[in-house]
């Protein structure tokens, strides 16, 4: 929105430059509206004396139908001087002549344009300002000759080239300088720069199109450097080419220019049909051939009739674009807009000026409005081009982003599947000792066990292999559910006591949620609770245990009977027979304690607490 | 007169099981192995009652024996008899159709009375035994669920039985059982022989099935 009103305010201060100058000077100009005019067949070089010279107000353009080659007209002014201070210089300012000049002061030749004949020099686009010397000058009486080479308007396509004469000023050349400079800037000088910066907005579009592969910036990229090219004829005066011929392929090359600009428009809106580029293609041959059966005497009719038939399609274009626009991309629609619906003014104003419908302007806004149209247009594109780069970009960074989040996913579960199979490998050499322990030394345990006849030995030794298996345990083991570990010490010491004669009750309560004990844990309290039974069969004398197991914040294994607990004198004595010191040993290997109360008749309790 | 067939490496224990046999079977004929190898053939030569079968061996394991003797003769009973009391060791042997497992170590009295009681038909069963029991078949039933295979018949256990089961993995030996059931000690251990039969007739299906799927089912 901004970008737009800057735009607009842009545009009105260039009319306001192109204005005319403020009228405080009026009074020091002379302006003829009024001259003699004489037609000769052929150029002449002094201005033919004593020829019927016809009077003719100016300007006079060159509109009726005419012979082949160029026309020549002689136009005489007599003037006095305006009054002005003495010593100053002054100067004829002609604000339009076409397409060439020839001015002579009181009989001498003063100036000329350039060639006057086939192909003559093309002046149409500029104002001719030219120094009176004083001392041709009299104080009254002067007599001012200008001879005009031209075409007729027939003869042209487009009504600027269009021969003629605008009236002529005289006045201080300081003055008139002021006003031709800035008509040639305007016109001249300004289409060059503007020429100039179309040509690289069209070679960067056609870049990107060629990288991009982009239709619609190809399209917008030969527009461009087209009429880059095709504005040249406005500053290149001498184009080594013969009138008639530049007319006619000036207003052709327009054709494919123009359908290049609808393809652009269509492209944009991602419209791709065969038949619609076929059609607009065949102007390219049909207008042509149009402009050639009307003939050169025709060349301004057929010429209105191509810029109206394109200026029309160039209008629905637009009027496609923009419903387009609308539907599908609002926050473009404003600016597109704009930028479109001034290019659709200005065509229209310069159809009008063809048509005749408007006066023939001093600056040729076309030249200047819409190649700055253009740019606009172009920025609007290379912007659209660079949100497009970034949004890839950051999609880019964002992917990369993830590439990297899932390598260091993947290094991660590949260092856990290290971990694990670190953990496998650890798992199978345990294996592997255990079974060596089982097979070797249990192997030696058992037939000692089995051979000896020293049943103080063969006990000795079968505690021995209880022990390996019960370590082998413990470190193979993984951590043992305590459910698990209840059931299996329940169902060993409720059987041994059974086959023992012994009474026995086991109380415990099942853990509410699921516990697990560790491996070491387990088996040290599988050891206990086997020397107690152990012990309450072979020494208490007893005839009822009670084992309780209690599991909250710790684990607490009570085993009571109601012996004769052990007796006084074989107290001094006591680890002999019944691993007391063993059982306190292992309580506190697992930080945890474990208590013997006895006393002759009172049987004996064995209380073992552990942390869980 | 009983057969007996001791599979065993180690002379010494081979010497001293073979005693342990005779002492419960006096009237016994007895043919001892020391390798698989020889065990197998002796299985093919002649008819046997008994296996004491040992696990670890030089030349295999004694699973292999187990499983040999119970395809060869159905009728005979193998008992394991080895160093290792978990059950990872044991459950295999079991699967293959042994019936009851004895624990060397244990003292020359309590071994007669356990082989004994086996040979009644009252084989031992652990706590965690009987876990590894149930989760392999509640196992079976999943997969047969999922897999859509029609249950197969006599290898799903009763009712009873899996009470006995989860009675016995809780920790409460087989008499206990008994009493808390209002059962004989004689059914209790039928339903214990039930369901070791069941877990080899399991097994040996789920062999064969998954021989069959992978195409290696020659017979």
């Amino acid at each position: 929105m901004l970008r737009l009103a800057l735009l607009l305010a842009a545009l009105a201060a260039l009319a306001g430059l192109a204005g005319p100058a403020g009228g405080a000077d009026e009074a020091a100009l002379l302006t003829l509206r009024q001259a003699q005019v004489l037609s000769v067949p052929a150029p002449t070089l002094a201005p033919p004396d004593g020829g019927h010279y016809t009077p003719q107000a100016l300007p006079d353009d060159w509109t009726g139908p005419s012979g082949p080659g160029e026309q020549v007209r002689w136009y005489r002014f007599d003037f006095d001087p305006p009054p002005v201070p003495a010593a100053t210089l002054l100067a004829v300012y002609l604000p339009r002549v076409c397409s060439n000049l020839e001015v002579h002061l009181n009989g001498q030749l003063l100036y000329r344009g350039g060639r006057l004949r086939e192909p003559v020099t093309r002046n149409c686009y500029r104002s001719q300002l030219i120094a009176l010397p004083a001392g041709l000058l009299s104080a009254s009486g002067n007599r001012l000759d200008i001879q005009v080479v031209g075409f007729a308007l027939p003869r042209v396509s487009g009504r600027q080239r269009a021969g003629g004469l605008s009236e002529v000023i005289v006045g201080p050349h300081a003055l008139l300088a002021d006003r031709h400079e800035r008509q040639v800037f305007w016109n001249v000088t300004l289409a060059q720069i503007i020429a100039a910066t179309l040509v690289m907005v069209g070679v960067v579009m056609l870049a990107l199109a060629w990288v991009r592969r982009a239709g619609y910036l190809f399209y917008f990229g030969v527009v461009a450097v087209g009429w880059a090219l095709l504005s040249s004829r406005v500053w290149w005066r001498d184009i080594p080419l013969a009138h008639g011929t530049l007319e006619l392929l000036s207003c052709i090359a327009f054709v494919p220019l123009s359908v290049c600009a609808l393809l652009f428009l269509l492209r944009y809106c991602g419209v791709t049909s065969r038949r619609l580029d076929l059609a607009l293609w065949s102007q390219c041959l049909l207008l042509p051939a149009l402009l050639l059966a009307l003939g050169p005497e025709r060349l301004f009719t057929g010429a209105a009739i191509c810029y109206s038939l394109l200026a029309l399609e160039v209008f629905v274009t637009i009027g496609y674009f923009l419903a387009h626009a609308w539907r599908t991309r609002r926050e473009e629609f404003w600016l597109l807009g704009s930028i479109l619906g001034l290019v659709a003014v200005v065509v229209a104003i310069e159809v009008g000026i063809q048509d005749r419908v408007f006066d023939l302007p001093q600056v040729h806004v076309m030249h200047f409005a819409i190649p700055v149209l253009f740019c606009a247009l172009a920025f609007r594109l290379v912007q659209t081009f660079a949100q497009a780069l970034t949004t890839a970009e950051a999609a880019r960074q964002q992917l990369e982003q993830r590439v990297h989040e899932i390598s260091a996913e993947i290094e991660r579960n590949f260092s856990h599947l290290a971990e694990v199979r670190v953990e496998q490998v650890a798992e199978k050499e345990r294996k592997r000792i255990a079974a060596d322990l089982h097979d070797d030394l249990g192997a030696k345990l058992l037939t000692i066990v089995h051979t000896s006849t020293d049943e103080r030995i063969s006990t000795l030794a079968r505690d021995a292999l209880e022990e390996m298996r019960l370590s082998v345990r413990g470190i193979a083991g993984k951590p043992v559910q305590l459910a698990d570990a209840l059931a299996d010490w329940r169902a060993e010491t409720v059987s041994r006591l059974g086959d023992a004669g012994i009474e026995i009750e086991w109380q415990s309560s099942e853990p509410a949620t699921p516990r697990t004990l560790a491996a070491r844990s387990y088996v040290q309290t599988t050891r206990v609770l086997r020397e107690a039974t152990s012990n309450l069969i072979k020494h208490s004398g007893a005839s009822r245990a009670v084992v309780q197991v209690k599991v909250d914040e710790e684990f607490q294994l009570v085993i009571r009977d109601n012996g004769r607990g052990i007796p006084l004198e074989l107290d001094g004595r006591l680890d002999r027979g019944h691993g007391m010191a063993s059982m306190k040993q292992r309580a506190k290997q697992m930080q945890g304690q474990c208590l013997v109360e006895s006393g002759p008749g009172y049987g004996t309790v064995i209380r073992l607490t552990l942390p869980l | 007169m009983t057969h007996i067939l001791l599979l065993e490496d180690l002379p010494e224990i081979r010497v001293w099981l073979k005693a342990l046999a005779l002492q419960v079977f006096p009237q016994a004929q007895i043919t001892e192995a020391a390798r698989v190898h020889d065990a197998r053939e002796q299985i093919s030569a002649q008819r046997f009652d008994l296996a004491l079968v040992d696990l670890g061996l030089p030349d295999g394991s004694g699973v292999e024996v187990v499983a040999a003797l119970r395809e060869a003769q159905p009728e005979a009973q193998s008992v394991v008899v080895t160093i290792h009391d978990d059950d990872d060791h044991l459950f295999p042997a079991l699967q293959a159709g042994a019936f009851g497992y004895l624990l060397k170590e244990q003292s020359r009295e309590q071994l007669a009375e356990q082989l004994k009681r086996i040979s009644q038909g009252e084989p031992p069963l652990s706590p965690s035994i009987a876990r590894r029991v149930i989760q392999y078949f509640a196992a079976q039933q999943r997969s047969q669920f999922r897999e859509k295979t029609p249950l197969m018949p006599g290898v799903t256990l009763t009712e009873r039985e899996n009470e006995v089961l989860l009675r016995v993995a809780k920790g409460y030996t087989l008499p206990e059982i008994g009493v808390q059931l209002n059962l004989s000690r004689h059914t209790i251990a039928d339903y214990v022989k039930q369901i070791y039969r069941k877990l080899n007739v399991s097994s040996r299906a789920e062999v064969a099935l998954e021989a069959q799927r992978l195409g290696l089912f020659r017979r």
